[in-house]
């Protein structure tokens, strides 16, 4: 096999700017549709030997993730203070290494229901938001979800969740092994006449398409998994791109601009290579699947004397509408061990309060699983928020680490324009660009629906028997993982960033996809989703293309 | 028996341990043997890690301070807390190399904490030179400072971190929590999976 190399003189078909979960998934396909392929990366290209189980250094060091001191960013809670540089973490965290944060996420995988696509017109118009339908139906995405759990390999049990969506296919692997949180999950959720099922998750079960099983150390949120049994890009689509020998990925190569010709149409992009010798790459279409940061910053950084605030923006919305999925969080100590460290994060979810309920007083619903969260380190850190923090109370509760479990609840959060990603106007990156902005303040409604949730998780761990159970407090969010909303798809320019096709309203060659696209911020687990938009978006891209329809689009687009 | 000689013998002992329960686990996977070692070098990659030295970033003044402040945090109350772990130590290291992003503030509030200590006991030389008890008394007024908070996130990192780090000195944090560092395991996993009879759609709510 001989893996392309492209001279940056030579026009490519397409600059793909961001490997991870949608960049991944969008070089496999236009590769394989016969195009030749510039995929993008900031960070360095690993092989899994590499990959540590390392707390310290994965979790608050930089490991494969944005650095805060070389990507430094700024928080704020209200748009009239100066942000604060965030020390200890980034604000929003993701992975910076070729495969992006589908290495280092959970690979929880459940679908979108057909009710996060169209909620705006079931229930009316929220004020002060920018609560939307999306300009697609589940029934659009379908298709895409079940490529997502064939081709990249979803462990699951079809028909276990009454709630789920039509599925055209069942799960290609059976679902990972029931955990002991999974056993009580299961057990506290049926006596009070819930739902539960096994979790689906882009985790081997069994050997699937030459990666192997989970061996169950343990080491999913937040590392890369060395054994390649988590479905990350870096170790599916990415390769099978590579084998097309029409698609070259360029680690180290720190995107800082979309170039732009004085019609209008994007002509390349500018970058730094790991020497940080500035460089440009021709294209004849750029696509951004950089996340939803850095696909805003890298638009408002892009902005020249046709597009003073930035590309792709006469709509003002580019960064806006930020949505982190609010995480209410309850643990529960048992008699006997469970031993959480081990295996897969969760293995059972209820899907039961999902659909928002008028009745409750508040927008909002949810998924609800049965999972300890982190590793140990970043574990004992946590409970010191919950309860004692220090002492001899605290170390008792650190003593029972090996008898505790809990639950995460994943909730909706609404799009508020005040919520965004913005460039600082001081603080810069280490190589000069200007840091992230983020400006946050989870709606009331967010707030009010993790607290239900996290009490319904409360309630079920209660039922299955828990010695004692302690709810996390619902406090405004500072970090986040879900990276969402940011360049909103839709149908009216004004309105939205992206058509209905990821094609920018303003700029016809410029195609974004990733968590930015998304209109709403569904129940959590957003990258199943991401992954099922890559591979619709490719394959319209592709037929563009085919058509002659990617500088100059047809009329009825 | 210096430190060094401590992790090569006990990384020696994980080390066959591990290869031991891989060789049976992926056996019964039926993977190439290649897989074993792949995920050893994963769990065994943080000893390859550049440990942080003897640098250095408190005063001896403030080390002790600083590891009073520790023992409180995580006390030896029958077991071994934070001072067994060498967590003041890695405190000071990590401050001088791989935390020195969060060194400055740390000094300022430190020198707040020493003086709002000073103003308090006039007459005690320092917060590492009062009994234990009395300690803990003088923390509850400051508990919910930013600088505590920072001092309870360090002193876990320093507890829980891999060794290679300098705390969590013969694994006397992992041990505490009962975690295993073997990153490769079979179910059952814990009791409650034991006999689990596996999942069933229309299954009746279990005892």
């Amino acid at each position: 096999m001989t893996i392309a190399r492209f001279k940056t003189s030579e026009q490519v078909d397409f600059a793909i700017v961001g490997s991870g979960a949608a960049g991944g998934v969008m070089a496999r396909e236009l590769s394989r549709g016969g195009f030749s392929v510039v995929l993008f990366e900031q960070g360095p290209r690993l092989t899994p030997t590499e990959f540590e189980h390392d707390e310290l250094k994965y979790w608050y060091l930089g490991g494969i993730t944005n650095d805060p001191e070389k990507n430094p960013q700024t928080f704020r809670s209200d748009p009239t203070q100066k942000a604060q540089r965030t020390i200890v973490k980034p604000a929003l965290w993701y992975a910076r290494t070729v495969g992006g944060s589908s290495l280092h996420y959970t690979a929880n995988n459940w679908r979108f229901h057909e009710v996060d696509f169209d909620e705006r017109s079931r229930l009316g118009a929220i004020p002060g938001t920018g609560f939307e339908d999306w300009p697609i139906r589940y029934a659009d995405l379908e298709p895409y979800y079940t490529k997502v759990e064939w081709e990249i390999g979803v462990s699951g049990l079809a028909g276990a969740n009454p709630f789920d969506p039509p599925r055209t296919k069942p799960y290609p692997m059976p679902p990972l092994p029931t955990k002991s949180s999974g056993v009580l999950f299961e057990r506290g959720a049926r006596k009070l006449g819930l739902h539960p099922f096994p979790a689906p998750l882009a985790i081997n079960s069994q050997p699937y398409r030459g990666r192997p099983a989970c061996i169950h150390c343990g080491f999913c949120h937040g590392f890369a998994c060395e054994v390649t049994a988590k479905a990350s890009t870096l170790t599916t689509m990415i390769p099978e791109a590579e084998a097309t020998g029409r698609c070259e990925v360029r680690s180290e190569s720190y995107v800082v601009q979309v170039e732009m010709d004085k019609r209008g149409r994007a002509t390349g992009v500018r970058y730094f290579d790991r020497d940080n010798r500035e460089q440009r790459q021709r294209a004849r279409a750029v696509i951004l699947c950089a996340n939803g940061a850095e696909t805003p910053r890298l638009l408002l950084m892009s902005a020249n004397e046709m597009f003073p605030h930035g590309l792709a923006n006469s709509s003002g919305l580019v960064g806006k509408y930020l949505m982190f999925n609010y995480t209410g969080r309850a643990s529960g100590v048992f008699e006997h061990e469970l031993n959480e460290y081990k295996s897969v994060q969760t293995s059972r979810v209820v899907h039961d309060f999902y659909d928002s309920d008028p009745k409750r007083g508040f927008y909002g619903g949810g998924g609800i699983d049965a999972r300890i969260g982190p590793q140990p380190m970043v574990w004992a850190q946590r409970i010191g928020e919950e309860g004692p923090s220090w002492g001899s109370e605290y170390k008792a509760r650190l003593a029972e680490f090996s008898r505790t479990t809990g639950i995460y609840a994943h909730g909706t959060s609404l799009p508020v324009e005040t919520n965004n990603v913005t460039l600082d106007p001081e603080l810069k990156d280490a190589w000069g660009m200007p840091a992230i902005r983020v400006t946050y303040r989870d709606h009331p409604d967010d707030l009010a629906n993790a607290t239900f949730l996290r009490d319904r998780g409360a309630e079920i761990l209660e039922a299955a028997g828990a010695l004692r159970v302690t709810k996390a407090p619902v406090v405004p969010s500072t970090l986040a993982v879900h990276l969402l909303g940011t360049c909103r798809m839709g149908n009216d320019p004004a309105k939205s960033v992206i058509d209905r096709y990821h094609r920018s309203h303003d700029v016809p060659n410029l195609f974004l996809c990733d968590g930015s696209s998304l209109v709403t911020s569904g129940r959590g687990q957003p990258t199943m989703t991401i992954q099922a938009l890559a591979f619709r978006a490719a394959e319209h891209i592709a037929n563009f293309a085919r058509r002659g329809e990617i500088t100059t689009p047809p009329r009825s687009a | 028996m210096t430190n060094g000689e401590e992790s090569g013998n006990r990384g020696e002992v994980s080390r066959r341990a591990f290869v031991r329960v891989a060789l049976a686990t992926l056996g019964g996977m039926c993977l190439a043997p290649d897989w074993i070692t792949i995920a050893q070098a994963a769990h065994e990659a943080h000893s390859a890690t550049a440990a942080a030295g003897d640098a250095s970033f408190l005063t001896s003044a403030e080390l002790a301070d600083v590891d009073a402040m520790t023992a409180q945090i995580i006390p030896s109350d029958g077991t071994p807390g934070a001072r067994e772990a060498g967590v003041a130590k890695f405190i000071d290291r990590a401050l001088a190399t791989f935390l020195s992003r969060m060194g400055a503030e740390f000094r300022t509030q430190l020198e707040a904490f020493r003086r709002a200590f000073a103003a308090r006991h006039p007459n005690v030389a320092s917060f590492s030179a009062l009994p234990f008890d009395q300690q803990t008394e003088f923390l509850r007024t400051v508990e919910r400072t930013p600088f505590f908070q920072t001092m309870r996130m360090l002193t876990v990192f320093g507890m829980f971190s891999t060794p290679s780090y300098g705390g969590n000195r013969n694994n006397v944090g992992w041990q505490l929590l009962g975690f295993e560092d073997r990153h490769i395991f079979q179910p059952p996993f814990g009791y409650y999976d034991r006999d689990y009879p596996g999942f069933s759609i229309t299954g009746a709510p279990s005892a």
